[in-house]
């Protein structure tokens, strides 16, 4: 799982981003545990308070995250809640018109990962607070 | 591309279905460390775990992420390794259809929705007990990392809209 996580953050090669992604799966699973990992490594890349306080409701606050970054949560949101649908064209194609195919791919990657890490830790509890950069 | 079906029992209606669908994104390709690290994955959940209750696992987490693709393969498969068409038609209701499954594979089920069905709420207290009735802790974590992985597949195939159908039993293994 680690392996995997690691291959698809390298291959997107944008840590913050990588680290908004994470959090608002985070969030939508509701993994307690990644989301304290998170928004350390987060502040740890230099994301900024401003974006981790309105990332739950990103689509709101135009201003704080720029086309590319809501392109990927947009896709984020989609591939994590498949429950409720399919992953919409518009959805996708926003996410295509700013990641190439590389890039993409690993987007995809990383996505699938987090969620990996969020079922795994909701289902065994594991609790949040223990993570230290 | 335009598949016609024609139907045997009279020889005279044919059937025209939807066009199939490309696949949007070869992900494999493009992110080939990713493809690996995940078949790594696949291979070391899959350890301990009884091949019926691991492909109605399967089976089931697709049915819920409605991945095609995945549904594809995994009835494929588990027709393949001689499960019967009965319990893989029924497993979209097993709820109610207890009777066609062991208790075991009932107590797998419900964690493979809970772990599966994140959004909605977390794992139930009761659904992970019954889980760890039936399961040793070593058999638990597999098949909570089965139940992973599935869905791992899952987003691959919904998100990069893999194209169902023309999956052969074994193919991948």
């Amino acid at each position: 799982m680690s392996a995997l996580s690691k291959a698809a953050k390298q291959g997107l090669g944008d840590p913050a981003l990588a680290e908004l992604v994470v959090i608002r799966a985070s969030q939508l699973n509701h993994c307690a545990f990644c989301l304290d990992m998170h928004l350390a490594l987060a502040r740890e890349h230099g994301v900024s308070e401003k974006q981790l306080d309105l990332l739950a409701a990103w689509e709101e606050a135009e201003d704080v995250f720029d086309e590319r970054e809501r392109a990927a949560l947009a896709l984020t949101e989609a591939v994590t809640v498949l429950t409720e649908g399919f992953v919409p064209d518009e959805v996708y194609e926003q996410a295509a018109k700013h990641f190439d195919e590389v890039r993409l791919a690993h987007l995809i990657g990383l996505v699938v990962a987090i969620n990996n890490w969020n079922r795994v830790m909701v289902a065994r509890r594991i609790p949040p607070g223990g993570y230290t950069p | 591309m335009t598949t016609t079906h024609s139907d045997d029992s009279t020889g005279t209606t044919t059937v025209e279905y939807a066009a199939e669908q490309p696949a949007r994104l070869e992900w494999a390709k493009h992110a080939p460390e990713v493809y690996k690290a995940m078949i790594r994955l696949d291979t070391a959940a899959r350890q301990g775990l009884d091949h019926k209750l691991y492909e109605l696992v399967k089976i089931r987490a697709s049915q819920i992420n409605h991945c095609a693709f995945c549904i594809d393969m995994h009835t494929k498969d588990a027709l393949a390794s001689g499960e019967s068409v009965e319990r893989i038609v029924q497993l979209s209701a097993w709820d109610e259809s207890r009777h066609f499954y062991t208790a075991k594979e009932l107590a797998a089920l419900e964690l493979t929705e809970a772990v599966t069905v994140l959004t909605d709420g977390f794992v139930p207290d009761e659904v992970y007990e019954n889980a760890a009735r039936h399961f040793g802790e070593a058999e638990l974590a597999q098949l909570i990392a089965a139940i992973t992985v599935i869905n791992a597949w899952n987003r691959f195939g919904v998100t990069c809209r893999m194209t169902p159908g023309h999956y052969q039993p074994g193919q991948y293994k």
